[in-house]
């Protein structure tokens, strides 16, 4: 059985947000939330890497362990899915999430009326029949259940977004690492120690 | 440390720590001119390694806001640590010691009213009444009690209803009645706040300290004697109830509600994790707490519930529970309640 991950190389990612893009429109997810999101450490400054980060799919998911209801559960490809019928929007997978990826169409209302929680499904709806009108509207639409990978890594146009099975995506992303025009310099002397500071200059 | 200051080696150690001491201070502050803000790390990283960035990677784990054009909270952050710190917490002793209390106060409660029983009045009742509470602090009681326990028993579901109601009545139910329950809680919490406020105010004035009090303590309420002990209008107990659990644990439990009810004031998740905790542990305290003084009150000494329900004593349970209250009243040195 494959374990399902995502990993986003940060050497490609080139800040487009079309991940974003495609996932809000495959899904129609709600107005204020966006289940995936790109953040640029440093914006503008040499060396500024970007990153697209959505629900990780944690093998021990805090979400998991802290809702109160009991509807967030991990399928046996380790996607992390939810029920949202029994979701009561009381926020805990929000606090628990390292990533914040649970999200409410409410967002942070008086009386904690956040309203359900939605998050990244690894485009695998929910608990609801697979392609069924009851999943699209409630989880958006079901891909790996088609046989199709999730839509925002499909889309990514430098294939910096990986998303499938764990050991194929780790191979993918392990062939670059070595291959990208560093060789054998990839973990050599020049990235432990680098050059002499004054020597840079 | 005396012994070693008085040796002349001592000194010559001593010396030598203080010149290492400042060796070490001086070396961060030199480090940090190079690198004062992480960006500029970056900069001179991408200079002396071009390959290591490990200035960005450092920033990626920060918890820092980044930029990103999702607008939301805190969507900058791309890894935010505390949620898991939040998680053992509550997951873990909260959940765990919380539980312990919540199962080993009532059943020594249970103990202890089974092996003493109920204060009864020791003479005849002489039918005579005399006011002990007036209608706005029975309003302003009540109106505290039962939205406690509405909020004790949704809270408790929302904490443990995970243990025991799911494995007896199946996961539906439980996200039927969480559903109700957190809605209810939500929306009766600063119910529970104001009528908090407005007992402080009612009852203040009767529970600062007396010095019949120090009595109270010395003989420790009589509860294990069944000792006559005099007191004023509160006894000891009574006020160690107002001062620690309505007013401390009250107010406690009611703000760090608050910070969770109304987050729509921009508070970051660290902030609703520290009040969830707060909340949990305060709540818990405090229904702990409230369940000695719902004994009390209701069958653990006789005609106590009455006297909340009514507003109403005998003369006779004035004289024997807080005699020098009744002292006062006899001698209209004081209103009756």
């Amino acid at each position: 059985m494959a374990r399902m991950k995502f990993l986003c190389d940060a050497e490609r990612c080139i800040e487009c947000n079309s991940c974003v893009t495609a996932c809000k429109n495959e899904h129609e997810v709600p107005w204020g939330v966006n289940r995936r999101r790109v953040v640029t450490i440093n914006d503008g400054v040499p060396g500024e890497r970007s990153m697209s980060v959505a629900c990780m799919h944690c093998s021990d998911a805090p979400c998991i362990a802290v809702c109160p209801t009991n509807v967030i559960y991990q399928t046996e490809e380790g996607v992390v899915l939810h029920d949202k019928d029994g979701c009561i929007g009381c926020g805990y997978c929000f606090y628990a999430c390292p990533f914040g990826a649970p999200q409410f169409p409410n967002g942070p209302a008086a009386f904690g009326a956040r309203g359900k929680m939605d998050k990244c499904t690894f485009c695998a709806g929910g608990p609801e029949e697979n392609g069924s009108q009851a999943e699209l509207e409630k989880y958006g639409r079901n891909r790996l259940a088609e046989g199709k990978l999730p839509l925002c890594a499909e889309m990514c146009s430098t294939k910096a977004l990986l998303g499938g099975d764990a050991t194929e995506i780790s191979d993918i992303f392990r062939d670059r690492v070595l291959r990208r025009g560093k060789g054998v310099e990839a973990w050599g002397w020049m990235t432990a120690y680098g050059k002499d500071k004054e020597e840079a200059k | 440390m005396s012994t070693i200051l008085r040796r002349r080696s001592g000194l010559g150690l001593l010396a030598a720590l203080a010149v290492w001491l400042l060796a070490l201070a001086g070396t961060p502050a030199v480090a940090a001119d190079a690198s004062a803000t992480p960006a500029a790390a970056q900069v001179e990283r991408q200079q002396t390694q071009p390959l290591n960035n490990a200035p960005v990677w450092r920033e990626v784990r920060s918890g820092e806001v980044h930029f990103t054009t999702v607008r939301g909270p805190e969507t900058g952050v791309l890894i935010q640590s505390e949620g898991q710190t939040w998680r053992q917490w509550r997951n873990g002793p909260v959940t765990f010691w919380g539980g312990v209390l919540l199962l080993v106060v009532p059943t020594a409660i249970g103990l202890f009213f089974a092996v003493k029983g109920a204060v009864k009045l020791h003479g005849a009742p002489t039918g005579r009444r005399m006011q002990r509470f007036s209608t706005f602090e029975r309003v302003v009681h009540w109106g505290t009690a039962i939205s406690f326990v509405v909020l004790g028993i949704t809270g408790v579901c929302i904490l443990f209803g995970k243990h025991f109601i799911e494995p007896v009545f199946g996961n539906a139910v439980l996200g039927g009645l969480l559903w109700a329950g957190k809605n209810v809680h939500n929306y009766v919490g600063p119910l529970f706040g104001v009528f908090t406020l407005l007992m402080i105010l009612a009852f203040l004035r009767d529970n600062v300290w007396q010095a019949i009090d120090s009595v109270w303590i010395r003989k420790a309420g009589g509860i294990a004697s069944g000792e006559h002990v005099p007191s004023g209008r509160f006894n000891f107990g009574e006020k160690t109830w107002f001062w620690i659990g309505v007013t401390f644990l009250g107010l406690i439990v009611a703000g760090s509600g608050l910070v969770m009810d109304f987050p729509n004031f921009g508070q970051t998740r660290a902030t609703l994790q520290l009040a969830n905790i707060i909340h949990g542990v305060g709540a818990i305290l405090l229904i702990a707490l409230s369940l000695g003084h719902i004994y009390m009150g209701t069958i653990g000494v006789e005609g106590a519930y009455q006297s909340m329900k009514t507003g109403y004593v005998d003369e006779t349970w004035a004289k024997e529970h807080h005699e020098h209250w009744y002292d006062e009243v006899k001698a209209a040195r004081t209103g009756n309640p």
